[in-house]
């Protein structure tokens, strides 16, 4: 199963990709959370000494994390400030924390941890209508760091106004795999 | 007398980031800074008295913590809001702090790059920043209690100096700081760590395994505000 989350301000690179999966026939979900209602993670350790392994604020996470325990594959279709995901998009991915495994491994010499539910695989899709070299690094590295903390595969699209039909084009051709 | 202002990006008012930013004030103080410390959370409604502050300094100080790689979303609706308001941006000196749990400076320096970049699209003077590990181990007690506590502190007082300078702060700083191990380390360290995080479970959770999101109808149990879950 593949999830799609996208924050659609001033993009429509997720619809785009959905048709392209949909033509594809693969399994999958687009979740539209550009007008969700996502509180922030206040860090109230509520998780876990309250409600173990549950947020104890009620919020639109609440329709999102449910999800990701039963999706493989999760996409995450992001506008990209300063290398960085979107707020919309980061306030979600922050409360991804509660369903993460709490556990430590050890890879290649680091500790690094687990997954997010069941999420093996994150794609990021990162769209700019122009990026600066730099920040295309600093984006990719973001997302190189989330899928080697969580010890799982993944891949990094970079999405502008001059490659965006390639670009979606790829990534759906990844995802068919 | 100079003028700063250090934002407190963390959703804590007490915790690591806190202890860092009183760090901060303290050594600001005494270089004869006027400094003052603002919690972001608390302003997210209203963010004015950070504008007012920020368009009087001359330095600001991010100071927050490391969720999945970076700081915390509203970290990115500040600087958001901060480029809507162009008047109070004027060239001020920016440093960024960030502290996270892992050990390693890789695992959080996408923090300082945001920083950088967002500074450098809106006219602010980037002057570098400092990767804490090992924060969260540390919930809120002095740099002194870390494995390599004094090595550290050593190094974020320079960092420090550098802020009250205003000048250039180079990333060796905090590199040179960072804890270095072999990785059997590490794997002990996992194992230890691992067995409290059993112990805690069982003890707050029971036997159950299962995720309160894997039920379907999450059982919600804030009665006033309670949402149905489609799921």
């Amino acid at each position: 199963m593949i999830t799609i989350l996208s924050d659609n301000t001033r993009q429509e690179a997720g619809e785009k990709l959905e048709q392209k999966l949909r033509e594809r026939k693969i399994e999958m979900e687009l979740i539209d959370i550009t007008d969700l209602h996502v509180d922030p993670c206040y860090s109230c350790g509520g998780c876990t000494n309250k409600t173990y392994g549950q947020c104890i604020h009620r919020d639109d996470a609440d329709t999102i994390l449910p999800k990701l325990m039963r999706t493989d594959v999760l996409v995450m279709v992001t506008p990209v400030k300063w290398g960085s995901y979107s707020f919309k998009t980061k306030r979600i991915f922050d409360k991804c924390a509660v369903i993460g495994d709490r556990h430590y491994y050890s890879k290649n010499g680091e500790l690094v941890k687990g997954k997010i539910g069941r999420v093996h695989t994150l794609v990021a899709v990162g769209v700019k209508e122009e990026w600066l070299d730099e920040e295309k690094r600093a984006f990719k590295n973001l997302v190189e760091e989330n899928i080697r903390i969580m010890n799982i595969r993944g891949r990094v699209y970079l999405a502008d106004d001059s490659n965006i039909g390639d670009c979606l084009e790829t990534a759906a051709e990844g995802l068919s795999k | 007398m100079k003028k700063a202002v250090i934002i407190n990006l963390s959703p804590r008012k007490v915790g690591t980031s806190m202890m860092l930013a009183n760090r901060c004030w303290e050594f600001l103080l005494s270089r004869d800074y006027r400094v003052e410390i603002l919690h972001l959370y608390p302003n997210l409604k209203d963010l004015s008295p950070l504008f007012a502050a920020i368009n009087e300094a001359e330095s600001i100080i991010m100071v927050g913590p490391c969720y999945i790689n970076t700081y915390p979303a509203d970290t990115v609706y500040l600087l958001e809001e901060l480029e809507k308001n162009q008047d109070i941006l004027h060239g001020q000196c920016l440093y960024a702090v960030i502290q996270g749990g892992m050990p390693y400076v890789h695992t959080h320096e996408s923090g300082l790059k945001m920083m950088e970049l967002f500074a450098r699209e809106n006219g602010l003077c980037y002057n570098g920043g400092f990767v804490v590990g090992m924060g969260a181990m540390l919930n809120g007690q002095p740099l002194s209690k870390l494995i390599n506590g004094k090595s550290t502190e050593k190094k974020f007082d320079r960092f420090l100096e550098n802020v009250a300078k205003q000048e250039d702060s180079p990333a060796t700083l905090y590199h040179e700081a960072q804890l270095k191990m072999p990785g059997l380390v590490y794997c002990i360290m996992a194992k230890i760590m691992n067995r409290k995080i059993e112990k805690e479970r069982r003890e707050k959770q029971g036997d159950s395994k299962k995720s309160p999101y894997d039920n379907h109808g999450l059982d919600l149990y804030h009665s006033k505000k309670d949402r149905t879950i489609d799921c």
